[in-house]
Formats: structure tokens, C-alpha cells, sequence
């Protein structure tokens, strides 16, 4: 049942031009960066390996913005269309309902990461770095997109509103990122090792610049920054599992 | 009062109740419903109606009472009860951007339908007479042409039940006949109705039986003629009837 | 008593003379000699990465300690002096003792960030000595890096998203043509 809720979203994003929109948009902005990296005459004096950090940084930035904006109203549009009756008035689970939605939303992720390779291949020409840079984006990325989805999806089933859930993640998407970019001689206090931690962002980038910087490609040599983001797909997942199951006792239509 | 095992009831629901905060929008409702019949669900606007065809589909949850659909509890078998039912519900949205024969092949498909679906999906929509605009796109869809789609989309799993609400509103009166004679056909190949309706003309056309429903209790149920004695009027018509049963707000039963 | 007197102050302005003296010496940088050897092959373009080498030797009768080396590299355009932090790893070296008649090696790694005249000087200091002693200026210039197309970002820069509005059209296309 859940391909043709997935089939569905994916030719909703394509006829509607909504996805190839998001697309373009990521395209223009992964060609801006990369033609200033490598032509800027002062940017382009970076080596070669922090120049891929700050690529691969700004791909998983682009693509987390645009799978907040995009997943935050897959769902909640149902209930503002009036769509959703009809749709659980199918034989359809919730379970079967959450899983389509979520391969559409990944395949967005995919899309993009297949828009981003081009860039990747070009910036870590020469580098013997390519198959990790690439790796790495594509594993980090998408461990990433996984559990920001979930915690968007379980929003969106709480609070069935687009603007309050869009709101929410963003603001959410922030207070992980902004600690990220912050220089480690502003990260020496305990809370803020502490926090670094367990951000999901502030791990993936610590694992690229690990591989890009560091040449420490093997997982192995990454796993202390894996660890945390596979736990933060697990605890959103669980946070979607109690969505779900309040969305059941409540029902579909909640107020009259 | 009829037994809860009585087999031609193709829908029981017993003692439904449903409230908003201090507000009961339904009421210790029990209806018997049997098969083959078209049965009209009446009542002013806020009585209740929509609330109980939700509570019936599952839609809603009731806070008490017992739903059962052909032979099967609600409550547990909400996926077999989905398949025996079409329904056209009050909250009508469409995918805009799909045209009419995605829209019926993508609910086909959620409904199980896995052989000749353009067959049936064309079929449908020669029903409702929209077969030659099976290709537009919803969104350029007049408010009549997306009832009939909805209708079409109740009969995609071939039902044995179909529960509409309201399914003329916004048809022209050509267009509130023909669904009214398809209902015939349909009720004719054995497919219970339940309606829930305003135009009482309608319900004077189609139904054989009909409920009332009044502040979320259902003050009456029978024939039109067995209404009619409920009330002390000269004018027997199920309109002055209605009137008088839902303005004195109480209780009947034959 | 004339002889007494005269010894004696004769051994106070001795005694005078070398406290000046001393204090005159610690006035004055170390006896060092510093030259950059490099000179002829500093210019380059922006982006190279480039040594700076030279000596220091101690031209003094005693070991001189603690010394320690430093660039100071100023921008002959704006006349502001360069902040090397992004052009060396290394600004400081020490040295350590350098014995009497002795010359060491110096050497820095650079790298050129922008482009520019600039006047180079190595600066030295040594434990005792309040002044440090410099090298000679020697000026050098760094071309700008002028490279439109590295690493074909441009055929991927613009291609891609023409590619992609491209296939935005085609569908929107196909849809049309499908739906007529």
C-alpha cells in the first residue's frame, strides 16, 4: 500500500514542479559556492581539502533547509486539502500512510544528493578523496535526513498544522546547526562539548572534517560520530511511533 | 427494540455516543439499518449527521457504543469494514494537480484493485458522467463534476454499502436526478444506501427508510407514512413532519 | 697624597667608565648578522607556497642565548603590516645559544594568500639585550592568481541548473501533451 502513497507524492512533486523547483534552487546555490571556492581569489587559496569541507557542509545545510520546508506540509496539507478523510477511509494504516510519505521525502534527499555529485566530483578532482567525499555526504546526509524527517513527521501528526510545524522544525533546525559552526575555542565549556556531542550536525561535520581534513576515511575512525546520529534516528523514531499512536486514539477528523 | 444479532442488519450501531468538550454532538444513537435498503439520515444543520456517518466510518472514535458493518466490529476490523464500504464524507478535497482517471486509478489501487483497473476506473466515470474529461485535471473541475468524481471514487471497491453525505450538493437539478437514478440502479443491484441529506425531495424519491436526528438524538425512525402518524398535522408531508419533529425536539418510536 | 688621590679617582672613573659602558652595551642589539639568502627567489604568484631562507651569525666574542627569530613582512601598498597568520605556520623560531664566530641556518615556510609588493625583514633577539637586531629589507612581489575555469567548475556550474530547468520544462510538457 505504501508505493502507491509514494508513487503519488513523487508525481505530486514532479507535476506540480515543486521538487524540481527545490532542485534548481540547490543547483544555483551548490554553482554559486563552488565557482566562488575555486575562482575567488582568496578563497580559492584554501586547500584543496577545507574547500571540500565547506562544500560538503553547505550541500547537507541546503539539503536539511529544504527537506524541513518540503516535509513540513507533506502531511499537514492532507488535513489543510480536506484530503485526508478520504484517505483513511481506505483500507490504509497509518504505518503504510508514514512510510509512503517518508520515501517521497527521501527520495527529495536522493534527488538532491544526485544534484550535489557533479559539484562534489569537480571540487575533490585530484584529491584521491573523491569516493569518501562522496561516501561520507551520501551516509552522514542521509542518516541525518532520516531522523530530521521523523521528528517533522511526528510534529506534523501533533500538531496538523503546516505553519506550526514548519515553524517548529526550523526553529529546531537552527538550535542544532548554529552550535556547528561555532570555532572550537568557542566550544571549551562543558555544556558545549557536551552538546557537540549529541547535535546531529555538529557530528556530521566533525565526521567530514575527519575525513576531508584529516584523511581518517575508515568508519571505524568515524564511528564516534555515527553512533550519535544513528541514536538520534532512533529516538525520532520513537517520538514518530508515540505520534502515530496518538493520531490513532484521536482519530483523523480531531475537532468538528 | 431489535436484537443485536439480527442478521438482515447490514449496519448496527448501538447506543453511539460522541461529545465535544461539554457538547454531545451525538447521543445514545441506535440505528438498525437493514440490507438493500436506501435509508435517509435527516436532521438541522449542528443535529449531528455528519458526526455519525464519521463515528461510522471510523472516521471518528466514539467515546461509547458499537458499531457493526456488515457482519463486522468496527472497532476491530476497521480494514474489512473499509473494503465493504464506498463513502462520500462532508470534507471534499481533491488532488488538484491529478486528472480524474489518476484520481479514481490511485484510490483503486489503495483499495486493493489489482486487475483491470482502467476498466473499472472508466466505467465509474462513465457512471457519473465524466468519462470524457477523464484526462483534465481536477483543479479546472466545476463544483458539480467533483461531487460526481466523488461519487465515483465511493464506488471504486465496488461496495456493498455506501454512506453519502450530501452527495447533490452543488449539482444543478439535471445533474441531482441523474445521481438520484444511479442511486436507484445501484440500490437496484443490491447496494445498501445510507443518506444523509437536506433536499427532502430526495429523500422523498429515494429512501424507503429514514431517520431523524435532533441535538444528537434520533427523535424518530420509520416510512415516511409512519412518521406522518407521529405528529398531530393535517399535512403528512415529510416536511412538515421533519419540522414538527425536530422543532419539538422530542422522542418517537414505532 | 697627591698620588692617593689621583688613584683614586682615576679607579672611580673606571669604575664610572664601565658601568656606562656595560649599561651602553645593553643598550645596543646583539652582535648579530642577519642576511636573507633568498631574495632573488621570493617573487611568485598568489597561492605558492614558498621558503624564506637566510643566516645568523654572531659576529660578538661570547655565546649569545636565547634567541629567538621572527618575520615582519609589510604590504608596500596599503603600508600596513601583514598579520601572518594565514601566511605562516611558523612566525617565531627559536634559536637557542649561538656560539661566538658561529652561523645557523633560518628558515620559514610561506605560503602567498594575496597579491601585493611586500618588504621582508627577519628580526632576531637575544636574552641581555634590550634592542633587537634586523636584517636588511628586501621587497618582493606576488602576482595575483588569475584562473576562470579551475578544475572545470564552470561547464558544472552552469550546466547543471540548465540541465535541470530543462527537465522541469520537458515534464510540464509531457503532462500537457498527456492530459490533451
Amino acid at each position: 500500500m505504501f508505493k502507491y502513497i509514494w508513487k503519488k507524492e513523487l508525481q505530486g512533486e514532479l507535476y506540480t514542479w515543486k521538487s524540481m523547483l527545490w532542485l534548481v534552487i540547490a543547483s544555483l546555490l551548490f554553482s554559486f559556492t563552488s565557482y566562488l571556492l575555486l575562482t575567488d581569489r582568496e578563497l580559492s587559496l584554501l586547500d584543496q581539502t577545507e574547500l571540500m569541507l565547506l562544500l560538503s557542509q553547505i550541500i547537507i545545510v541546503v539539503a536539511l533547509l529544504i527537506i524541513t520546508i518540503d516535509a513540513s506540509s507533506i502531511i499537514t496539507a492532507e488535513f489543510e486539502n480536506a484530503t485526508a478523510e478520504t484517505i483513511f477511509l481506505a483500507p490504509l494504516s497509518i504505518k503504510d500512510f508514514l512510510l509512503g510519505k517518508f520515501l517521497a521525502s527521501l527520495t527529495l534527499w536522493v534527488l538532491l544528493f544526485i544534484v550535489s555529485l557533479p559539484y562534489i566530483i569537480v571540487a575533490s578532482s585530484g584529491s584521491h578523496l573523491t569516493m569518501a567525499f562522496i561516501g561520507y555526504t551520501a551516509l552522514l546526509g542521509t542518516l541525518g535526513i532520516v531522523g530530521l524527517v521523523a521528528f517533522i513527521f511526528a510534529v506534523s501528526l501533533l500538531l496538523r498544522s503546516t505553519k506550526n510545524t514548519l515553524t517548529t522544525s526550523l526553529i529546531t533546525v537552527l538550535v542544532l546547526a548554529t552550535p556547528a559552526l561555532f570555532s572550537t575555542t568557542l566550544k571549551n565549556n562543558a555544556l558545549s562539548q557536551l552538546f557537540s556531542q549529541i547535535d546531529p550536525i555538529d557530528n556530521m561535520f566533525s565526521s567530514l572534517d575527519n575525513v576531508l581534513v584529516d584523511y581518517q576515511t575508515s568508519l571505524l575512525q568515524n564511528w564516534r560520530f555515527i553512533l550519535p546520529l544513528v541514536m538520534f534516528c532512533a529516538l525520532m523514531f520513537v517520538f514518530l511511533v508515540f505520534a502515530a499512536r496518538k493520531f490513532n486514539e484521536e482519530g483523523v477528523i480531531k475537532n468538528d | 427494540m431489535k436484537n443485536l444479532t439480527d442478521m438482515t442488519d447490514i449496519i448496527f450501531a448501538d447506543n453511539l455516543s460522541k461529545s465535544y468538550g461539554n457538547r454531545k454532538a451525538v447521543d445514545a444513537l441506535t440505528l438498525h439499518i437493514r440490507e438493500g435498503e436506501i435509508f435517509g439520515f435527516l436532521g438541522p444543520n449542528g443535529a449531528g449527521k455528519t458526526t455519525t456517518i464519521r463515528l461510522l466510518t471510523g472516521i471518528l472514535k466514539p467515546d461509547n457504543g458499537v458499531v457493526v458493518i456488515d457482519q463486522l466490529l468496527l472497532s476491530e476490523q476497521k480494514k474489512e469494514v473499509a473494503q465493504a464500504i464506498g463513502v462520500v464524507p462532508e470534507s471534499r478535497g481533491f488532488y488538484n494537480w491529478m486528472t480524474a482517471k489518476e484520481y479514481l486509478s490511485f484510490f483503486a489501487h489503495l483499495y486493493g484493485v489489482r486487475d483491470d483497473i482502467d476498466k473499472r476506473v472508466e466505467a465509474r466515470l462513465l457512471q457519473v458522467g465524466l468519462l470524457k474529461r477523464k484526462h483534465s485535471m481536477i483543479g479546472t473541475f466545476s463544483l458539480g463534476m467533483r461531487q460526481r468524481l466523488g461519487l465515483a471514487r465511493a464506488l471504486i471497491n465496488n461496495p456493498k454499502i455506501l454512506l453519502l453525505d450530501e452527495p447533490t450538493l452543488g449539482l444543478d437539478p439535471q445533474g441531482q436526478e441523474d445521481i438520484q437514478q444511479l442511486l436507484k440502479k445501484l440500490n437496484g443491484d443490491g447496494v445498501t444506501i445510507f443518506l444523509s441529506s437536506h433536499l427532502l425531495n430526495e429523500v422523498t424519491n429515494l429512501c424507503s427508510g429514514i431517520g431523524i436526528i435532533n441535538k444528537g438524538k434520533l427523535v424518530a425512525e420509520g416510512t415516511i407514512d409512519e412518521l406522518g402518524k407521529m405528529t398531530n398535522l393535517q399535512d403528512k408531508t415529510l416536511t412538515q413532519t421533519f419540522l414538527y419533529l425536530t422543532s419539538n425536539g422530542g422522542e418517537r418510536d414505532v | 697624597m697627591i698620588n692617593k688621590k689621583c688613584f683614586a679617582v682615576l679607579s672611580i672613573g673606571i669604575l664610572v667608565f664601565i658601568l656606562i659602558s656595560s649599561t651602553f652595551a645593553r643598550s645596543l642589539p646583539p652582535p648579530l648578522v642577519i642576511n636573507i639568502t633568498s631574495s632573488k627567489t621570493l617573487n611568485g604568484i598568489a597561492g605558492d607556497y614558498v621558503t624564506i631562507e637566510g643566516t645568523i651569525t654572531n659576529t660578538g666574542d661570547k655565546p649569545l642565548n636565547d634567541i629567538v627569530t621572527y618575520l615582519s613582512l609589510v604590504d608596500n601598498g596599503t603600508k600596513l603590516p601583514v598579520d601572518l597568520e594565514d601566511w605562516s605556520a611558523e612566525k617565531g623560531l627559536h634559536i637557542g645559544t649561538i656560539d661566538a664566530g658561529q652561523t645557523l641556518p633560518l628558515n620559514w615556510k610561506i605560503h602567498f594568500v594575496k597579491a601585493g609588493t611586500y618588504s621582508l625583514i627577519i628580526i632576531a633577539e637575544a636574552a641581555g639585550y634590550d634592542l633587537p637586531q634586523t636584517s636588511g629589507i628586501t621587497q618582493f612581489n606576488v602576482n595575483p592568481k588569475i584562473n576562470l575555469n579551475p578544475g572545470q567548475v564552470l561547464p558544472v556550474a552552469l550546466g547543471t541548473p540548465v540541465f535541470l530547468i530543462a527537465i522541469m520544462f520537458l515534464l510540464a510538457h509531457r503532462r500537457r501533451v498527456g492530459n490533451e
